[in-house]
């Protein structure tokens, strides 16, 4: 900004009055409002996340204070979760389970859309179809018929039979599905001249260009295999095969929450995706307005 | 090197035909310049030559070897695409090699090979850069290397100039001609624009509605149009057209009872509807009274700087004639004359070109 605006500068006189234009810009009453009811809006979606790390590191006594701040900040409740139970080893599941996930979700997704997109046969309209209509049958519907299958593939208690029934998603193959069709028919034909084959076009030449979606579908599988919590309620048994969304219910009790320690674990099992919010920020906000998910 | 044999060649999508039975032999090293209005199935027959569309029926043969079923990677075809269609994650020396890399050729090959192609085609500076950091004319460079560094049987061009500049095309139009006197190797070129065609072409093929019109050299078809179609199609400014009725004699007579060809005879039934065609450049300027002179009313004169273009009506038809801009345009009342060895005449019931009996001058 401060370089372009001296460059501008420096470009000699005529410029000028326009540069002193922009170097003042009025506030108007519109903008006003709007970038109030942003910070507002961001305010309660942050809010939140502060209450609960807040809340970690609050003494067990301070729990329902409203102070915005501990009177003693102490880590107390995270030595209490990493004692209670393997929370390390179950963060290690936990990106395991979601990495693959996701990984697999990319696979498949550009396989089938591959598939759906560059080759003709019968009915692919209908695959398409039935494809994008598996989207909307809830979690719900499959999910005895999938316990069922994983029982008897024993895949119960296993990482596996948490990624398995994930590996293919139809969001996945839409979303690729469109990024592939609009990609430049012409160069896939220069890429046949040239000899390459379905394969080869595959990945020397489409995938490399749709890194951007991909990165966006990487992202968005991993944080929801992350926050998976159903799935593994149903087919975990022991606590060394299963993941942080399952540890956390370990500090709801029959007699009562132990909020202190289910905030610490909280946090602990939000701190990967935080990280990955940091890292790939531009990333992962491309790929929300791009799925259209807010 | 390669020779080509077309026959029957169909192309149906859904229920559309795109192309309807073209036949067509092309030899070694021959230029070939197919020329036809758009939606008139050039492309289609291209890319069924290059094998990138499924052949509805028919053969096409690549040094008598049927290839109908074949892999356009197994051709030996190489294509240059109108958008040129380069790799856009690949650097320029990337594009032109990938072929070989998918053909497995060693690294050290491929490189010294990129490099013959590159400076060839001025190109050695760039081969770092992506494609979206070239000009147009400098992308259209790698398109042609891309297609040059196999060496292929055949060269296929589907528009390949329509995205330059007029004097850039002009270069590269003349670049591909010095290649391919290099190269020798059989061409395509598909094009609507004519200029490129006439200059381009060792044989020209006129196309219309998916079939072909008529082929030739780009002067037996200037000179000669089979049809209709050819003669309006070919030339600028276009062909004038006269409607005309063949009489008892077997001579034609247009409106107000003009003849303006008294001399020639057409072997047409009596009351044949025909249309007589005269290019602007080949009318001269006489006075009114001379024989078959045909009035001409100026109404307008463009002049483009090498000639006038004098347009205006005769019998109230629109007709353009052509003055060099030595020529004075006369000031008074004139007529233009069509010269016999500048007549064309067709047959209006099919476009049909007739000739005139040979021996029919009645001095
Ligand atoms: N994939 C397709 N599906 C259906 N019809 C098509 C398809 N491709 C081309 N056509 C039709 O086939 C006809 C011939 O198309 P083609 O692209 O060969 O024309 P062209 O001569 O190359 O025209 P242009 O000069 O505009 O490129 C057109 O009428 C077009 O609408
Ligand atoms: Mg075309």
């Amino acid at each position: 900004m401060t370089t372009s605006m001296n460059r501008v500068l420096s470009s000699g006189a005529a410029v000028e009055p326009e540069v002193s234009r922009k170097a003042r810009p009025r506030i108007r009453p519109g903008a006003l409002t709007i970038h109030a009811t942003m910070i507002l809006l961001a305010f309660i979606a942050i809010f939140p996340v502060y209450w609960m790390v807040v809340s970690s590191l609050k003494a067990e006594n301070e729990i329902f204070s409203t102070g915005l701040w501990p009177s003693a900040p102490s880590l107390d409740n995270y030595g209490f979760v990493l004692s209670q139970i393997p929370m390390l080893r179950m963060l290690a599941n936990t990106t395991v389970v979601a990495g693959v996930t996701a990984a697999l979700h990319v696979l498949t997704g550009l396989f089938a859309a591959y598939a759906l997109v560059r080759w003709r046969f019968r009915f692919s309209g209908f695959v398409y179809g039935l494809i994008a209509l598996s989207w909307l049958v809830p979690f719900q519907v499959t999910m005895i018929p999938n316990y069922v299958l994983a029982s008897r593939l024993g895949l119960l208690d296993t990482l596996a039979g948490l990624i398995v029934p994930h590996a293919a998603a139809a969001f996945a193959v839409l979303m690729l599905y469109h990024a592939m069709k609009s990609f430049p028919t012409e160069i896939i034909e220069a890429a046949r001249m040239d000899g390459a084959k379905h394969w080869r076009i595959l990945w020397e030449i489409i995938t490399p260009n749709l890194r951007a979606s991909l990165a966006s579908l990487g992202i968005l599988a991993f944080i929801s295999a992350w926050n998976e919590y159903f799935w593994p309620l149903l087919l975990s048994r022991s606590i060394e095969n299963s993941v942080v969304q399952i540890g956390l219910q370990m500090f709801m009790t029959q007699e009562g929450n132990l909020w202190g320690p289910l905030m610490a674990a909280s946090t602990l099992a939000s701190l990967p995706i935080l990280a990955i919010y940091l890292l790939l920020q531009r990333q992962v906000i491309e790929s929300f307005m791009k799925s259209g998910l807010r | 090197m390669a020779s080509i044999r077309i026959s029957s060649l169909h192309k149906v999508y859904g229920k559309t035909p795109a192309v309807r039975g073209v036949d067509l032999s092309i030899g070694t090293g021959e230029f070939v310049v197919i020329l036809g209005p758009s939606g008139c199935g050039k492309s289609t027959l291209l890319r069924m030559i290059a094998g990138l569309e499924d052949i509805t029926s028919g053969v096409v043969a690549i040094d008598d070897v049927i290839v109908n079923d074949l892999e356009p990677g197994d051709r030996g075809c190489a294509m240059v695409f109108q958008n040129y269609a380069l790799y856009p994650h690949m650097s320029v020396s990337e594009n032109i090699g990938y072929s070989l890399k998918v053909a497995g050729v060693a690294r050290a090959e491929r490189d010294e090979k990129i490099r013959r192609v590159a400076t060839l085609l001025g190109l050695d500076t760039f081969l770092d850069r992506r494609p979206a950091q070239l000009s147009g004319g400098q992308r259209q460079r790698v398109a042609m290397g891309r297609a040059m560094i196999r060496s292929p049987r055949v060269f296929l061009f589907d528009e390949p100039l329509s995205n330059l500049d007029a004097k850039l095309r002009l270069q590269m139009r003349l670049e591909i001609k010095r290649l391919h006197r290099e190269l020798g190797s059989t061409s395509i070129f598909v094009t609507h624009d004519q200029l490129e065609a006439m200059t381009l072409a060792d044989r020209l093929v006129v196309m219309n509605g998916g079939k072909i019109e008529q082929v030739g050299t780009p002067q037996e078809i200037y000179r000669r149009p089979a049809s209709l179609f050819v003669a309006d199609f070919l030339g600028s400014p276009p062909m004038n057209f006269i409607p005309a009725v063949i009489d008892d004699e077997g001579k034609a007579v247009c409106a107000d009872g003009l003849r303006p060809c008294p001399d020639l005879i057409w072997d047409l039934e009596p009351g044949a509807e025909v249309r007589i065609g005269v290019r602007p450049g080949d009318l001269q300027i006489v006075g009114r009274s001379a024989r078959g002179a045909l009035p001409f009313e100026v109404e307008m004169v463009e002049d483009l700087g090498t000639e006038n273009h004098l347009h205006g009506t005769t019998t109230g038809l629109r007709m353009t004639a052509v003055l060099a801009t030595g020529e004075a345009v006369p000031d008074h009342p004139f007529a233009v004359l069509i010269p016999e060895s500048a007549v064309h005449l067709f047959r209006e019931r099919d476009g049909a070109r007739i000739d005139p009996r040979s021996v029919s001058r009645i001095h």
